[in-house]
């Protein structure tokens, strides 16, 4: 009995002790620092994928904080989430429609042509350095999956040639704009009901000759929607992300190269679900 | 080829010996190509500022008239091959894949002369700024494949002191034979101009380098050198002894220092074709709108050396070579070694294409590339002294940083590695895509 | 002389504590993915398992080793060695965390960010019990726990820059990441064995 009493009181004055000279130092060292920057952390992802510019979450919780980003900037988290850091923080939400990256080409295998045999480094970026890649078009998808190779979540395939991305996975973080020579992949709000699938600013003639499935500039699409929901550049049509266009128009666009889809039937073949699975 | 007599003493470590190919076009003369209907020339054909045009669709031009002038100082003008009407300013295919802006002009069949040069007879008493300023009103580049303008070269900054004055006829390249027929063919042309661009620099020492495996052009050029004080070297048989940093280290025992110029080893090199083209510049005031290019290949059916106007679709070029005997499984332009291979054939000839090489199927075996084995072939093969193999795999794993450090930028990308390697690996693709990674890392880094 | 010597080479190498007892596997396979941070993070322990083992001989040397006398009477306290040790250093730790983080920010930023990673590490633990068992002095303590820090840099930079050049390595997808890490640690650890026998 007396061994344990001493021990209970052993141990409990050492612990006051030692916790009076932890207290005393960390009043007597204080360094001033925010304690929300460590709770905005906590809530953001934690993925460090440097979707949002900064050096990792913890750095853009400090941001948050110091009210250098509002928290929509986190192109990850989901709405509820950016909707707690800013009530947490009392600050407005920003923007916060979600994103997801969109691969503009429709020119798989089977409908973009080629005329020479590529034999090298898999790697869009080493092809497009040797005579501009495999596929006679220029602007389009080479199919080598550079950009599926550094996705951090799987969410790109290739699939005929041709890189896809599932909506559903991508959480719109942008690694992969930067891994496309071509710089195909842009980020675009997810409710997008429609993309056109082209990316050439070629004249429709030489497009046609490269690729069956390219946009030829014919402004059917823009009779249906009008003129503020998609606009033409160069000889491309686009839609307009900022005002978008109802799921009917492609059905009343009837756009004659099927170069205008939703991103659920874009795909060519069937959707390979399982392979982009994490 | 170890028993040719040559007479450098030292020699660059490293290097490969491939099968040579020349036979086929090397005891071919030069002919001149029959006029074509309409030529396609390339208005940025060298390396620096692109030109700047100055005719305009539908006017009437003359050969060797100025069709656009230097934009810079580093930059070269271009003029027409021959006579007849601008048809068209539009994007022709490129040799990188790149489509360029090129100037189509519609032959009319008379070819009048149209320059507005002057021909200079007696250039040994002229001024060397005004000769300089014939080389480059006349927009002559290196023609032996990198068309970096020549006057800038023949410019060095004062505190650079030149001293030796080196021409490449070294023709190390397999398959190319244009410029030892050019030496065979014009022995006076390439003495005189190299007097001429020693004129321009200044320089005592110059020095013609050809490798061994041509005794021919060796002897020819002796007899017409001496007059010029010339000295005629024979180079070891060799690739890639004809590379700017290896010549001038069997010429002189200099090395260039790591990411040097000539110039910092006090050398200038010019190619045997830039020395020809100076002497018709100056003393016909012929400005650079033709060039002879070989054409060959065992696809080809009459495989030989031809002199080209710029401009001239590569089809077309393969057609007045009498035409193919089967299909070529591939399309080169330059040498096997270092040419790139073309997709559209209707890129035109430009002032560097010193070749237009096909290639049968059966020559074009494709292997599989197998990882790195560490046999080290490469690495005693690279004329550079920097290590292929490991460096390959850095870039592989997006080390870039790392690559760098292991000086990659060094990579001349002769090929010479990828040419050993057991494993088939594309080494030079993988450097050509380091080097742009880290060059676009650095642009980003000075925005 | 001798003594001393035994005492060093056997921390560093033959009794190394990452390679031989398995101890701070932690740190080791945690912070060897690039050689700068394990650089940052062998200061880091080298500093805390040498001031450990002096504080922690210091107690044990005055209080926990033999009879003690308390309101007259004597107690054997030596069975509270374990836990009045992870009290004593943790509260340590915290305790240079907040003074280096005040006096130096420099070193600080170096060392700062490890510094809660060794809080609890079993190799700044292990350093204080061996010390503990084999009886030792305050010097020889304070000793063995600078050289034990060394044999664990030692193993740490090691092990870095392995990881750093498997990097390079063409790794089988199954093996990528911490399976080809730990198996490169189990073929290191072996070849410390061949240290085995040296005193």
């Amino acid at each position: 009995m007396e061994t344990v009493l001493i021990a209970f009181i052993l141990m409990t004055l050492s612990g006051i002790l030692l916790g009076c000279i932890i207290g005393a130092a960390a009043k007597f060292f204080f360094v001033k620092s925010d304690p929300r920057i460590e709770d905005v952390n906590e809530m953001l992802p934690g993925a460090n994928c440097g979707g949002c510019g900064k050096a990792g979450c913890s750095d853009l919780a400090r941001a948050i904080v110091a009210g250098e980003c509002v928290p929509g900037s986190c192109p990850v988290c989901s709405l509820a989430v950016v909707g707690r850091i800013a009530a947490y923080l009392g600050v407005d939400a920003g923007s916060s429609v979600k994103k997801a990256a969109v691969v503009f080409c429709g020119g798989s295998n089977s409908k973009a042509r080629k005329s020479v045999n590529y034999n090298g480094i898999n790697d869009c970026i080493s092809a497009s350095l040797i005579a501009g890649g495999p596929k006679d078009c220029r602007f389009g998808c080479m199919g080598l999956a550079s950009c599926a190779r550094v996705c951090p979540f799987n969410a790109i395939e290739v699939i005929d040639g041709l890189a896809c991305v599932h909506s559903d996975i991508c959480t719109g973080c942008g690694k992969c704009i930067e891994s496309c020579p071509r710089k195909l992949i842009r980020l675009v709000p997810e409710t997008a009901p429609f993309h056109v699938y082209c990316n050439s600013p070629e004249k429709g003639v030489e497009k046609k000759k490269n690729c069956d499935v390219a946009c030829i500039a014919c402004r059917k699409c823009l009779k249906a929607a009008g003129e503020d929901q998609m606009k033409i550049e160069g000889f491309l049509a686009q839609v307009n992300y900022d005002n978008m266009p109802g799921a009917d128009v492609i059905e009343k666009a009837a756009c004659p190269t099927s170069c205008i889809s939703s991103p659920e039937n874009h795909f060519p073949g069937t959707l390979k679900k399982e392979n982009a699975a994490r | 080829m170890s028993n040719l007599h040559h007479d450098d003493h030292i020699y660059f470590a490293g290097g490969v010996h491939p099968e040579e190919g020349k036979y086929l076009s090397e005891s071919k003369a030069i002919q001149e190509a029959p006029l074509l209907d309409s030529y396609t020339v390339i208005l940025n054909q060298h390396i620096g500022a692109p030109p700047k045009l100055i005719v305009k669709k539908g006017d009437a031009v003359k050969k060797g008239q100025l069709l656009a002038e230097a934009g810079g100082f580093v930059s070269a003008p271009v003029h027409s091959p021959t006579s007849g009407t601008v048809r068209n300013i539009e994007d022709c295919p490129g040799p990188m894949g790149v489509p360029l802006l090129a100037v189509v002009i519609d032959s009319d069949g008379k070819d009048e002369w149209g320059s507005s040069l002057e021909p200079i007879a007696d250039w040994e008493n002229t001024s060397p700024d005004d000769l300089k300023k014939r080389i480059s009103d006349a927009g002559l580049v290196g023609m032996g494949g990198a068309a970096f303008p020549t006057h800038v070269k023949l410019s060095p900054p004062p505190e650079k002191k030149i001293d030796h004055l080196i021409f490449n006829g070294a023709e190390c390249e397999p398959y190319l034979t244009a410029d030892h027929r050019l030496m065979l063919e014009y022995p006076e042309s390439v003495v005189e101009g190299c007097a001429i661009i020693a004129r321009v620099l200044g320089v005592k020492n110059i020095y013609i380098g050809i490798e061994a495996n041509k005794p021919d052009a060796i002897k020819v050029l002796r007899e017409k050198a001496a007059s010029f004080g010339v000295n005629i070297i024979a180079l070891r048989v060799r690739y890639p002894q004809g590379a700017e940093k290896q010549l001038i280290y069997a010429v002189t025992g200099r090395k260039v220092p790591a990411g040097g110029l000539p110039m910092d080893a006090g050398c200038v090199v010019q190619n045997i074709g830039t020395a020809v083209a100076v002497t018709e510049a100056v003393k016909e005031g012929k400005p650079l709108f033709e060039r002879v290019t070989t054409v060959t290949g065992e696809p080809l059916a009459n495989p030989g050396n031809w002199k080209f106007r710029i401009g001239t679709p590569v089809s077309k070029a393969i057609e007045l070579a009498g035409g193919v005997k089967y299909s070529p499984a591939k399309v080169i332009l330059g040498g096997p070694m270092m040419g790139f291979a073309q997709k559209n054939l209707q890129v035109p000839v430009m002032k560097n294409t010193s070749g237009i090489l096909l290639l049968s199927k059966e020559q074009l075996v494709q292997y599989e590339s197998y990882p790195c084995i560490r046999c080290g072939r490469c690495v005693d093969a690279c004329p550079m002294n920097i290590i292929p193999g490991p460096l390959s795999t850095m870039i592989e794993s997006g080390e870039f940083e790392l690559a760098e450090k292991n000086n990659l930028m060094h990579c001349i990308e002769c090929g010479s590695c990828a040419y050993v390697c057991p494993s088939f690996r594309p080494l030079v693709q993988h450097f050509r895509r380091g080097k742009a990674e880290i060059n676009a890392r650095k642009r980003k880094m000075k925005k | 002389m001798q003594e001393y010597l035994e005492l060093t080479i056997g921390a560093i190498l033959v009794y190394n504590f990452v390679l031989s007892k398995f101890l701070g596997i932690c740190p080791f396979l945690g912070v060897s993915k690039s050689l700068d941070t394990a650089l940052g993070m062998s200061g880091a322990v080298i500093f805390v398992m040498t001031l450990a083992s002096f504080v922690t001989s210091a107690i044990f040397n005055t209080i926990l080793h033999g009879p003690v006398q308390i309101f007259g009477r004597e107690f054997e306290l030596s069975y509270l060695q374990l836990i009045i040790f992870i009290v004593v250093i943790a509260a340590l730790v915290q305790l240079v965390e907040i003074i280096l983080q005040k006096l130096s920010p420099a070193l600080y930023s170096a060392l700062g960010i490890y510094l809660p990673l060794i809080t609890t590490n079993c190799a700044v633990l292990g350093v204080a019990t061996i010390n503990a068992g084999a009886a030792r002095g305050i010097f020889k303590s304070t000793l063995y726990g600078f050289f034990a820090g060394v044999g664990f840099s030692l193993a740490l930079v090691l092990f870095a820059s392995i990881r750093e050049k498997l990097k390079l390595a063409d790794v089988p997808k199954v093996f990528q990441g911490m399976s080809i890490a730990l198996i490169t640690a189990g073929i290191l650890a072996m070849a410390f064995l061949g240290f085995s026998g040296l005193c």
